[in-house]
């Protein structure tokens, strides 16, 4: 579903990529770990396509295209969701408006209808209700005053609405406490599908303590230098990132 | 100097051509002061960025002209102009076409609307250049006297014919004590001729009672309109003002409060949307002359192309007034960076104990939040349009006249995707 190869990109003429390669195929989790710095939440945002970084050399196919042509709004109509470190407050604009609205533009572009009031209220309560939230979250602006565990379940339940094909995490488990951690577990794992693919992006070892994958790599200086299973994981938490490179050289 | 002065003779003669009744001493009084002050000059202190110059060629041209008028000529204006307003907006309607309102005016009970020219009351003509002129070539102007709660709000419909046309209204509104009003003002144009429009509206809002005033200009974009809101508080009472301002190559709003009672609350809300060349200049004074009250006052703005406007806010709060909290925020949104915005709060404190608060922000639309809507699939013009309508929503949700929001939301609507469009 997702092939990258030799990707390098820069922010501000800074490099932060350099050389990046990851398959990822419908059906897979994957976590992508690596401690500050070394370029992961700048993965996740090539990936939606944020202007502000550079492609430089490499490519990232996307179901068999080459997705670095695209528009961000093109690649979430064919299916890539990013559920964002830091979402963006937008006092003003309702939060149920835009979950229509989104939902509406993706089956705009497959050619489908526009979604029905009723079944898009009863799918957004259902949903809300898997990831305890109020259903009052409907009506407040995008992530206006929303907590830090309110913004990432927001997230999920975004996530849910749009049914991505590659939906990325981006450190969706920061901030969270315990309770949230669990909500937003639940939510992600209700929504693992044969045919879809999630890539978390974290810092710990403890959001995948919930969320099991199926492969874990480890982002060092732009690149990957490890991939294994979850295992993986585990000795990375033990360890420390230091354990890799000096692992990784010898 | 010269070029903002008219001459005398040429308005005298004018004051002469309009029918003798009970505003005739008024309007030569009128001409006459106005003939020593002439229209305010640009770069005077109130007058900072706001070029009336034209507007001094076009009455004298129109002085010098015919002077036609279309008062006789109603049946020219579009009928649907006016229904698309008050089929909309459920109000007691009163419609004035340049300047000529509606022989057979009735108030709905508990009110008198009657014409300026019949009360036998003296008209404070006012003090500045533009009051006076009006009150120099007013033909007439509508007497509003309330003395109850109305369920549904007083309409002031003013519509500018097509013709080349100099127009003053005025509308002068009582409200006595403990009754509550709603007055809904539209301004549009029925065609797109060059006009000028000078209107004065006095409230005086009598002890306990309130006032909920929405103003919604939508003029043609060739339209210049000098435009002047008084309010006098008593104690006790409340004056909402919500006034946006769409519409006009040239706009000039007055809003002046005097809070004289205690307990007074004076909430002005304001929402301009420019584009092309238009301009609009919002000048506000709010003046505290007794404590405790309060003032809030939030405008807001949303500019592309080459527009330029002006908000000046002043709040005065005269020696004794403690007890004053007064806080006044305006925010613009540039949609082009060749959009200009001269803001400036204009703070005079006399009193000891009081909390004054201001702020100034102007600003693009933020990358961030236009990334988010992008990442979620709505397409850069979308974004861009869905992001501009948030900012001009907290003007929206602000409105105290549930009756004109539809009118509103829709206008608002279709004004911000031209605005979006044409900043791309």
């Amino acid at each position: 579903m997702l092939e990258i190869e030799n990707l390098k990109a820069t922010i501000a003429e800074k490099q932060i990529l350099s050389g990046l390669d990851l398959s990822v195929n419908a059906g897979e989790i994957h976590a992508i770990m690596g401690p500050n710095g070394s370029g992961k939440s700048t993965l996740a945002q090539v990936i939606a396509g944020h202007a502000d970084y550079e492609v430089i050399e490499g490519s990232v196919e996307y179901q068999g295209h080459n997705l670095l042509e695209l528009e961000p709004e093109d690649r979430a109509r064919e299916g890539i969701f990013l559920g964002f470190q830091y979402p963006v407050e937008i006092p003003g604009v309702n939060n149920a408006y835009l979950l229509k609205a989104a939902v509406n533009a993706k089956r705009k572009h497959q050619g489908q209808d526009e979604i029905d009031a009723f079944e898009f209220l009863k799918l957004a309560k259902k949903t809300m209700e898997l990831l305890d939230m109020d259903q009052s979250f409907l009506n407040r602006g995008v992530n206006e005053g929303f907590s830090g565990g309110e913004k990432k379940r927001n997230e999920i339940l975004q996530m849910a609405m749009l049914e991505p094909k590659l939906a990325i995490l981006d450190e969706t488990d920061s901030g969270l406490d315990i309770d949230a951690l669990k909500a937003v577990a639940n939510g992600v794992n209700s929504l693992r599908h044969s045919e879809r693919a999630i890539v978390l992006v974290t810092h710990y070892q403890r959001l995948l303590d919930y969320i099991e994958p199926d492969y874990v790599h480890v982002l060092w200086e732009g690149r990957i230098i490890l991939s294994g299973d979850k295992t993986l994981a585990h000795k990375l938490e033990e360890n420390g990132y230091e354990w890799v490179r000096t692992t990784v050289s010898s | 100097m010269t070029q903002n002065s008219l001459s005398p003779e040429l308005l005298q003669k004018a004051v002469h051509s309009l029918p003798e009744d009970n505003l005739s001493i008024m309007r030569l009084e009128a001409a006459d002061r106005f003939s020593n002050m002439g229209f305010p000059v640009m770069g005077s202190e109130d007058w900072k960025y706001t070029d009336l110059s034209q507007i001094a060629d076009l009455t004298s041209q129109w002085l010098n002209g015919s002077m036609q008028d279309n008062a006789d000529d109603h049946a020219n204006h579009n009928t649907q102009i006016v229904e698309s307003v008050t089929d909309i907006i459920d109000a007691h309607w009163i419609v004035i076409r340049d300047g000529a309102i509606d022989s057979h005016i009735t108030g709905p009970h508990g009110t008198t609307i009657k014409k300026i020219s019949t009360v036998n009351k003296k008209i404070v003509t006012g003090n500045d250049a533009m009051s006076v002129f009006n009150a120099a070539l007013l033909r007439d102007g509508i007497h509003i006297t309330v003395a109850t709660t109305l369920k549904k709000p007083i309409g002031i419909l003013y519509i500018d014919g097509p013709a080349s046309v100099i127009t003053q209204n005025r509308a002068i509104i009582e409200i006595e004590e403990e009754c509550r009003l709603q007055v809904v003002e539209c301004c549009l144009s029925a065609g797109t001729g060059k006009q000028f429009t000078n209107t004065v509206t006095d409230f005086s809002i009598a002890a306990g009672a309130s006032v909920n005033y929405v103003r919604i200009q939508d003029r043609d974009f060739g339209h210049t309109s000098v435009n002047r809101v008084n309010a006098l508080l008593e104690k006790n009472t409340i004056f909402n003002h919500n006034g946006f301002d769409l519409g006009g190559a040239l706009t000039r709003n007055d809003i002046v409060t005097e809070i004289a009672g205690k307990d007074a609350l004076v909430n002005l809300n304001g929402l301009y949307l420019a584009s092309a060349e238009q301009h609009i200049d919002n000048h506000t004074n709010i003046i505290h002359t007794v404590g405790p009250s309060t003032s809030t006052e939030e405008y807001r703005g949303i500019l592309s192309g080459d527009s330029q406007c002006v908000f000046n806010g002043r709040v005065f709060v005269a020696e004794g007034a403690d007890g004053t909290d007064s806080n006044q925020y305006n925010h613009n949104l540039l949609l082009s960076e060749r959009a200009e915005i001269d803001t400036k709060p204009e703070l005079e404190i006399y009193a000891d104990d009081v909390k004054c608060a201001h702020g100034a922000t102007v600003g693009q639309l933020d990358e961030s939040a236009l990334f988010y809507l992008r990442s979620r699939g709505l397409n850069l013009e979308e974004s861009q349009r869905v992001l501009t309508h948030a900012f001009a929503s907290g003007t929206l949700s602000k409105l105290t006249v549930e009756a004109c929001y539809d009118y509103l939301t829709d206008l608002l609507d279709n004004r911000l995707e031209l605005l979006v469009g044409a900043a791309r």
